[in-house]
């Protein structure tokens, strides 16, 4: 890359002209991307780091976001940004080790591990080419090797890891299912629970009925699709079901996304897909407003079809009273990130996870909010754990919830107000308060209009993140931050 | 509609109407169902029944008539107290009604909405129908219907009350403009004419705050027999008052609230 790109016979490994460029907005992407994930997940130590730690059953939109935006970085053209990216995901896991069910250890950042999530990133986009019956070239598929080698490198592992060759390549990576993988539980609840649970999209949460039943029809069929692209040695190993007609329905998925690319240019990016399944109805986007407009008239249209339905629809689930959420509520949205049913540190790192996502932290800033996210891990244990088992269930927070606003909280919001005031004028302003909630200003932040300029004190600052923290208020321009998918 | 009715005849407006403002705002106390099914030696059943009519016919008079702003009392906080059977019986006939209407009244442009309804013995699916009418016609422009439903004016004053106190707005500041504007529905104006059917003469904890200036008039036809011509009548009688507000100009119509 630092070479100047005259030298035709030297193709570039990242940016324009790299064989991965040429995939990267491929709309393919979306079945190799649950692929590699399944095939991430039945590695014990990776499944293990994603029961812990994950947050994409309960959040997958925000999830996938991050990762096509983190691809994105580490496979452009601009090698700063590249650094930057591998050094925070460095420091992403480095934070994710322990200890499974079984209590064998996992960490995040063992060479091996690594190495086989950009194998399975590889392997999937191979496979993707084959499954839609246009296979990449072989030099092709060796260039995209030599990419991915790179891509391995540039997060500054020894390079032992991955082998040298895609001959040998292919030896390891047929080991490693024959020998290595599992059928996991984090495995079994990407490919059943989180098809068939899959949380609407923040901007289509308000048509629950609409989305179960797209829901009820798509869920399985990716799932088959999935589990039928997957190595059948591996299926057989762990067992996954071959359901008839399962093989034809995974190639004609493959085939038919792939026919998108007959679309006109710019039709089918990605990366507007990726936003807008992302955005949230309440950001100031001219296209969550459409959508919102949309969505509208769609609850209007419910509403008729289900007065002129005969008597016995089943009633909707209620709506939240405005304005508050019950503990419960607030338990289930925001703090249990993980979506196991119990707050733990795990949940609170994930939301340090995003916040410094966000902002794009460097060290030292980054450190800062962790510790500063458990130090309010402790002070909610000390305070919430009642029986002592380690971490809060939803019952332990609701019998204690009124009383939560303690020192670390409030120390928490300082340090995220300094992380999130870049130029250290004590004050948030419109393009630093964008950088943390992707929106502008909302009319309600009681701005102090000084010289006629919107601005965001500390005290507000902290006053506002208290009072969604402590789960008293409904609708800040934190709930699409952390509630929402 | 007029000519409908089977008292007035011709189909012809009574004498005077149009002289005078439209009541801009109308609500109408639904009082009889009950002693008009008794003198037929019918359940009382049978009288809420023979209501739905009336209150189609009295929504498209007044829709036709010019009145903007229509609020019916359908069910008080104090209603719950009948027996057991009669109040699911209301319940069932309501939600029948709801559902039979919803495009009939979204054709017509009416925007409806339900005052009240927080009661838990209110079936989930009824407010799920409450809701999706409210829904379904939220944009409308033509008239606005009310329906008080499960509802009892001090009830509101009560919330608007708690609604200030935790805004925290300081007891000097707190002025009627203030006050209505922390009411359900704050954007109601002000009931110009109250229709009390079936002779009885009292207000029932009905839309307390909002009647303060209104004009009552209590026809002594019972609610299942009330038709457009009865309606019509009672919005001539309005014309042929003069209001007050307890001052000497005789304006019509309440003012618009902010």
């Amino acid at each position: 890359m630092s070479h100047a790109a005259d030298d035709s016979a030297q193709p570039p490994l990242f940016g324009p002209g790299s064989q991965f460029h040429e995939l990267f907005d491929d709309p393919r992407w979306a079945f190799a991307m649950v692929r590699a994930t399944v095939l991430e997940a039945a590695h014990p130590q990776i499944g293990a780091a994603l029961i812990d730690n994950s947050t994409f059953v309960i959040h997958p939109w925000r999830r996938l976001r991050n990762t096509y935006l983190s691809l994105q970085r580490m496979f452009g053209a601009d090698d700063q940004v590249r650094a930057k990216e591998a050094a925070r995901l460095n420091r992403l896991h480095t934070r994710l080790k322990g200890r499974d069910a079984s209590n064998r250890p996992y960490d995040a950042m063992d060479p091996g591990v690594r190495a086989w999530v950009v194998a399975t990133l590889f392997e999937s986009a191979v496979t993707m080419c084959r499954l839609s019956g246009r296979p990449l070239s072989p030099s092709a598929v060796e260039r995209l090797y030599g990419e991915f080698r790179a891509y391995h490198a540039a997060f500054g592992d020894e390079t032992g890891q991955l082998p040298l060759t895609l001959a040998e390549f292919w030896v390891y990576y047929d080991r490693m299912v024959e020998e290595e993988l599992e059928n996991t539980e984090a495995m079994r609840i990407i490919l059943y629970k989180l098809f068939d649970h899959l949380p609407a999209p923040p901007l289509l949460n308000g048509l629950p009925t609409l989305w179960a039943l797209g829901r009820a029809v798509v869920g399985p069929a990716l799932g088959a699709i999935t589990v039928a692209a997957l190595p059948e040695s591996f299926r057989r190993r762990a067992g996954l079901p071959e359901l008839l007609g399962a093989g034809a329905l995974m190639q004609g998925a493959y085939l038919t996304v792939d026919l998108a690319r007959f679309l006109p240019e710019g039709w089918l990016r990605p990366q507007n897909i990726a936003d807008l399944l992302a955005l949230s109805p309440t950001s100031d986007d001219p296209r969550a407003r459409t959508v919102t407009a949309l969505h509208e008239r769609m609850r209007r249209a419910g509403a008729l079809l289900r007065l002129i339905t005969p008597m016995s629809f089943r009633p909707a689930p209620e709506a939240p009273s405005p304005g508050q959420r019950s503990a419960e509520e607030f338990f289930r949205d925001v703090l249990d990130q993980t979506g196991d049913g119990y707050l733990t540190w795990p949940d609170l790192a994930a939301m340090a996870r995003e916040l410094c996502g966000r902002l794009d932290l460097d060290e030292p800033a980054e450190t800062r909010l962790y510790d500063a996210f458990a130090d309010w891990w402790r002070e909610l244990q000390t305070a919430l754990d009642t029986d002592g088992d380690g971490r809060v269930s939803a019952e332990e927070y609701a019998a204690a919830a009124p009383s939560l606003a303690g020192p670390a909280l409030i120390r928490t919001a300082e340090v995220l107000f300094d992380a999130a005031d870049k130029d250290g004028d004590q004050r948030i302003d419109e393009a630093e308060y964008r950088a943390l909630f992707r929106t502008a200003f909302h009319r309600d932040t009681t701005g102090e209009a000084t010289d006629g300029t919107t601005v965001y004190t500390r005290g507000a600052f902290v006053r506002d993140f208290l009072s969604f923290m402590s789960g008293r208020r409904l609708s800040t321009p934190y709930d699409p931050l952390l509630a929402e998918s | 509609m007029v000519s409908r009715s089977a008292d007035e005849g011709s189909g012809s407006l009574p004498e005077g109407f149009g002289k005078g403002p439209v009541p801009r705002h109308v609500a109408c106390v639904m009082d009889g169902n009950g002693r008009w099914a008794a003198r037929r030696s019918l359940p009382r059943t049978a009288g809420h029944l023979a209501a739905e009519t009336t209150v189609i016919d009295v929504i498209e008079t007044a829709r036709s008539a010019g009145v903007e702003w229509l609020s019916l009392y359908a069910f008080s906080t104090e209603n719950w107290r009948r027996p057991d059977d009669e109040v699911a019986f209301l319940m069932q006939l309501i939600r029948r009604a709801v559902r039979k209407h919803a495009p009939l009244l979204q054709a017509r442009g009416i925007r409806c909405r339900f005052l009240g309804v927080t009661h838990p013995r209110i079936p989930p699916a009824l407010a799920q129908d409450f809701a999706d009418l409210t829904t379904l016609t939220g944009r409308n422009s033509g008239m606005t219907l009310t329906i008080a439903f499960d509802h009892g004016g001090r009830r509101d004053i009560v919330a608007a009350a708690q609604s200030l106190i935790r805004d925290g707005v300081p007891p000097e500041a707190v002025t009627e403009e203030i006050f209505a504007a922390h009411l359900p529905f704050p954007d109601t104006p002000d009931v110009d004419l109250v229709i009390r059917t079936s002779g009885e003469q009292r207000i029932s904890n009905f839309m307390l705050w909002q009647v303060a200036y209104a004009e009552w008039v209590f026809p002594s036809v019972l609610w299942p027999d009330f038709r457009a011509s009865h309606f019509l009548d009672c919005l001539h009688t309005y014309q042929q008052r003069r209001r007050r507000f307890g001052g000497l100009p005789p304006e019509q119509n309440g003012e618009p609230q902010p």
